[in-house]
């Protein structure tokens, strides 16, 4: 367990310098507010067009349409957008086969002990799982890039979208 | 077109296909909006949305932004557009100058039998114009080639309504859809790089 690089590396920065270094040049978003500060910094990387969209389907939606242009896209959602983007993922994403990479911030979970999140967080894997999608959860006692770069092959291998479930110390800036 | 009736998809279809640009990139939303454009003018630059309703605005505007050099024509449906209207917002904040909406204004469901729209008293032109877009509507196909030249050469992303009679037989197209192929030749026709997997690398 390697478990002195987590303690000091900036967990953020990692995942927005993999981004950059595999080439992601788009990221679509519906914001959450762990989510906040890495979405200022996307949008002001030379590199990376941030769009932001009014509904989780739609970021998916916009996704798929930007990497059928030849963009590596990544999404970057709160885990709601997962139980609300079903159809798009199944009807588009999935029977297309488009690789998108979708980096959700898992509220409700264990760490994340809300009462508004918590209902959301018990359903989130289960959901993943009916829907037949590939995914993971970050792995805190391991280094974060290497788990997004992996996530993000994942994709491209399997021409699927992956969904990497992240926590606070993940993704928060 | 008898002048007096309400005009129909085919017939914007039939104008679309003689000034289509020839680069131009054409999503189509499900049903008819699809089908009759694959009887008409299938060609690899077309993007077919199959099912996933509502979703061919969003993922038009995907397109847009990646491909910025091409015209990208969308063809979505009114019960799509409410669906989700929030991407027409998107729209217009991203704002492409490339993206052109053709919006089929037929008050109803067509692919799932023609069920009445709640739309009734909504003026998509006038909401796209708020949103930021170029927007006209558009009754009768004889003006549409001007239009849609307007609309290209637009530097702002454009929409028309265009006021159409529901087509509620389905459309047959020259052979199933499949959803892959239609990626795979799209891609390959606009020059997208193949990801190489990681075994064949070099």
């Amino acid at each position: 367990m390697n478990t002195k690089s987590t303690r000091t590396e900036h967990r953020p920065l990692k995942v927005l310098e993999t981004l950059q270094t595999l080439g992601f040049s788009v990221a679509v978003s519906v914001p959450d507010s762990w989510l906040g500060e890495i979405l200022v910094r996307i949008d002001s990387a030379p590199d990376m067009r941030l769009i932001r969209a009014t509904h989780e389907e739609e970021a998916l939606a916009i996704a798929c349409g930007a990497r059928l242009g030849g963009a590596r896209t990544v999404l970057l959602i709160q885990n709601a957008g997962l139980l609300s983007m079903g159809a798009g993922l199944v009807s588009l994403a999935q029977r297309y086969q488009f690789p998108v990479l979708i980096l959700a911030s898992y509220r409700g979970a264990e760490d994340d002990p809300v009462f508004y999140h918590i209902p959301k967080g018990r359903v989130t894997e289960p959901v993943l799982n009916g829907l037949g999608l590939a995914y993971s959860r970050i792995d805190a006692n391991r280094p974060i890039g290497p788990q997004v770069a992996a996530a993000a092959a994942f994709a491209e291998e399997g021409n699927c979208p992956y969904v990497l479930l992240m926590s606070k110390e993940d993704i928060q800036w | 077109m008898v002048s007096g009736t309400t005009p129909t998809r085919e017939d914007y279809y039939r104008a679309l296909a003689q000034v289509l640009p020839e680069d131009a990139l054409v999503v189509t939303s499900l049903g008819n909006a699809s089908y009759l454009w694959a009887v008409i003018q299938d060609r690899a630059e077309n993007f077919y949305v199959e099912d996933a309703m509502g979703l061919a605005l969003p993922l038009a505007i995907g397109l847009a932004v990646a491909q910025p050099d091409r015209q990208v024509i969308v063809v979505q449906g009114d019960g799509g557009m409410l669906m989700h209207m929030g991407s027409l917002v998107t729209a217009g904040a991203v704002a492409p100058p490339n993206l052109t909406i053709l919006l089929i204004d037929n008050g109803v469901h067509g692919a799932s039998g023609g069920q009445a729209l709640t739309s009734t008293s909504l003026d998509y032109t006038a909401l796209s114009k708020a949103a930021g877009l170029e927007a006209t509507s558009i009754d009768q196909p004889g003006i549409f080639a001007a239009e849609l030249q307007t609309a290209i050469d637009s530097a702002q992303a454009s929409l028309l309504t265009l006021k159409t009679a529901p087509d509620l037989d389905v459309v047959v197209p020259p052979e199933p859809f499949d959803p892959v192929l239609i990626k795979r030749r799209f891609e390959s026709a606009i020059g997208v790089e193949r990801y190489v997997h990681g075994t064949f690398a070099t």
